[in-house]
């Protein structure tokens, strides 16, 4: 009987240890040595960038491997964060979100990668989004840009010119009516436009083009001409509004893709989608082509000048906790990820890459890719601000900012009185706490 | 079997026996969810933002609660869930059990619907909600426009009606659950009280207020202290459904510790205004039970 009640106890402990999970055993890399990283992703499955950059360094460097260790795309950066505090994390991970890079940097979650960077030269997008006080801590392999797609057809049905380069928003607004008129009488049920439910739809263009305008200053007066333009629009049926859109749960790609607007304002990612979506069947067969972003004057539009736009880069860092022993073939992988031949290599796949010079031959090659002048246009050039500066108080701030966004598109506050109280709220909870 | 030991070895037999039984549920209890909490206390009067170390930071958080117009709209929102939330619920429950305690024709089939709300998926459950809500396509809107509503209310797209639509659907969703507590209360209702009645001349109300309900005091006290910490700890709903909008209109405590903690990396103030969620749960609770003690005294 004694022995059995050892035997219980025993078997309890292990079990409780197991359910905790004490287990006993190690996390040693081992075996595979020095010349094997482990790299974050996620969706591996419908995301194959992670795949196409980790078979092209092994192409390109047959005795180094990359293993993918794969994450849940909504909650990435809660898990990465979890992964790195307890040191679990891969020995590459990616800076999904720019928001998000100064935490893991201020926390001392990447390494100096400067030297990497030195390599360059001044082909990657991106790369002064990773520098803090002149150490670069992250290197961008993608850098997409916020662009106009617009449906050929559609335009075609309501006789409305295409966009040409020289569209500000005022001129994007007057179209977007003009669209829904025309379609009405046309006899379609489609829209002008589909501006999609994030803050950044308008809050991003809104920081990256008004001159002066900064985030952490706290004073929020640059986005007045952004939403009262989208809320006329909304009033004047050339858009869904963001009520609709949220409570029916709304995607960009339906809305789009099934020829339910005209035209919207996305970012480059989308080209790869709606290409896929469109061989699919998930996207209706249809002409399409993207033009720069407008502008908020006349200074910036045209095909001889630069269009202001925004998107953040999304780059790649070095955990500290790697192995010393793996830190050069880490800063190799990097290397390579900015490098021409990746950049071709992802933009095989659709994907604006950080060197989008080294790209565009690669994208505009890839059937039903758009390739009139402007289209071009639009994928090559354009001055590409960070949706966010890098901060302390950038989460916090989109927080406030993202109330605001909701109270006003839904029609709760008027404009100046929600930046008035935004402006508040970003003092006292955030900027003066 | 055969050997039988004294007293003290029987007992001390019995206490390790008891203790294996108990051990595997008490070291998970213990480090996933007892060690968390402590924890929390401590980092309440700290500065972290997950890694390195928290910083001991004294009342900071709690200074910085005071003059923070968010958390005190959080407050606001959460109590005005609750005020509507725990009537609707006790009384739509209540009445849902009375209802299907009788022996009526498919009455299991009855019970198993008014539950089944609650073990559907709550994200499943919100999106067909918001779609019945929505203002401009959803068929509650087309219905209140048929009876000649001019203006129907943009519901979880309007800062006013959004709490109300919330509540709605919070109440639509517990009421199951909490019908049956009330069904396995009323089988305890002695028959005879009932019979006792209707030779006095009780009709069905007078029998209900009379009878039931009384008989029912422990059960109702139950649902109720329940009722004030779900509603208190209200979350999952609410980011399905609004994300705390449109503004702030729907924000809550639980969503506020959220944001704060997973979106902003502040956990040290996170865990400042989780405790202040405790509290509140904890005082209400425990007025709850001097209440209920003084009523059975």
């Amino acid at each position: 009987m004694k022995r059995s009640i050892a035997a219980v106890l025993g078997a309890v402990t292990a079990l409780s240890l197991t359910l905790t999970g004490c287990g006993s055993g190690d996390d040693d890399a081992g075996g595979a040595g020095d010349k094997t990283l482990t790299l974050a992703g996620w969706s591996l499955a419908t995301t194959p960038e992670f795949k196409v950059l980790a078979d092209g360094f092994h192409a390109a460097n047959p005795d180094y491997t990359v293993e993918l260790k794969e994450y849940d795309p909504k909650n990435y950066d809660t898990q990465m964060i979890a992964d790195l505090a307890a040191g679990k994390a891969p020995d590459i991970y990616v800076q999904k979100t720019l928001k998000n890079f100064y935490t893991y940097q201020n926390g001392k979650q990447l390494l100096d990668v400067s030297d990497v960077a030195t390599g360059l030269g001044s082909g990657a997008n991106g790369l002064p989004f990773y520098q803090v006080e002149g150490k670069t801590f992250a290197i961008p392999y993608r850098q997409d840009s916020w662009v106009v797609y617009y449906n050929k057809a559609l335009f075609d049905q309501a006789k409305v010119k295409y966009p040409d380069g020289s569209w500000t928003w005022d001129d994007y607004a007057a179209a977007g009516k003009q669209l829904t008129a025309g379609l009405k009488t046309a006899g379609s049920k489609a829209l002008g436009i589909y501006q999609h439910v994030w803050q950044s739809t308008l809050q991003g263009f809104a920081l990256a083009q008004t001159p002066g305008a900064d985030l952490s200053s706290g004073n929020f007066g640059y986005l007045k001409p952004y939403y009262t333009r989208a809320v006329d629009l909304q009033k004047a049926g050339a858009q869904v509004g963001l009520g609709d859109a949220t409570t029916n749960n709304l995607t960009y790609q339906a809305q789009f893709g099934k020829q339910q607007a005209a035209m919207m304002t996305m970012g480059t990612w989308y080209i790869a989608t709606l290409l896929s979506q469109q061989k699919s069947g998930d996207a209706d067969k249809f002409e399409w082509g993207i033009a720069p972003a407008p502008q908020l004057d006349k200074s910036t539009t045209g095909l001889s000048a630069t269009p202001v736009t925004f998107a953040d880069p999304t780059g790649m860092g070095i955990n500290p906790k790697i192995n010393k022993n793996k830190i050069e073939t880490a800063k190799k992988f990097l290397s390579y990820v900015a490098s021409p031949e990746a950049a071709k290599a992802l933009a095989g796949i659709g994907i604006t890459p950080a060197n989008t010079d080294a790209a565009a031959d690669t994208i505009f090659a890839i059937p039903g890719v758009p390739t009139d002048a402007v289209s071009k246009f639009a994928f090559t050039k354009h001055d590409t601000k960070p949706e966010n500066p890098v901060g302390k108080y950038t989460a916090p701030l989109q927080n406030i900012l993202n109330d605001l966004h909701t109270s006003v598109l839904s029609g709760t506050t008027d404009i100046d009185a929600a930046i008035t109280q935004a402006q508040d709220k970003a003092k006292n909870e955030v900027l003066n706490k | 079997m055969s050997r039988v030991g004294p007293a003290s070895v029987i007992r001390g037999r019995n206490t390790l026996l008891g203790w294996s039984f108990l051990l595997p549920n008490f070291v998970g209890f213990a480090l996933l969810t007892m060690v968390p909490v402590v924890l929390l206390f401590y980092y309440a009067f700290t500065t972290w933002d997950i890694f390195g170390g928290a910083e001991w930071s004294g009342l900071d958080n709690a200074r910085q609660m005071l003059h923070d117009a968010s958390f005190w709209t959080a407050v606001q929102n959460t109590v005005y869930y609750t005020v509507f939330h725990i009537p609707l619920t006790l009384v739509a429950s209540l009445g849902l059990a009375v209802l299907l305690n009788k022996r009526l024709r498919a009455v299991a089939f009855f019970r198993t619907v008014a539950f089944f709300p609650y073990i559907a998926s709550i994200v499943a459950v919100a999106q067909v909600w918001n779609m019945l809500f929505s203002p401009g396509y959803g068929p509650i809107n087309a219905v209140l426009r048929a009876v000649g509503v001019d203006n129907p209310p943009g519901w979880t797209t309007s800062a006013d009606w959004s709490m109300p639509a919330v509540i709605v659907v919070g109440t639509w969703r517990e009421m199951g659950y909490f019908m049956l507590i009330f069904l396995a209360g009323l089988q305890t209702v002695p028959g005879e009280l009932y019979e006792a009645a209707r030779v006095d001349g009780a009709n069905a109300w007078q029998r209900l207020w009379a009878v039931t309900l009384p008989c029912l005091r422990p059960t109702t006290f139950f649902v109720v202290v329940l009722l004030t910490i779900n509603s208190f700890k209200v979350l999952d709903l609410i980011l399905v459904m609004t994300n705390g909008g449109p503004g702030q209109s729907t924000l809550v405590l639980a969503q506020y510790v959220y944001r704060k903690g997973f979106e902003e990396n502040q956990f040290g103030y996170a865990s400042a205004v989780s405790v202040v969620l405790f509290l509140l749960c904890f005082l209400i609770t425990l007025v709850q039970f001097v209440v209920n003690r003084r009523r059975e005294a």
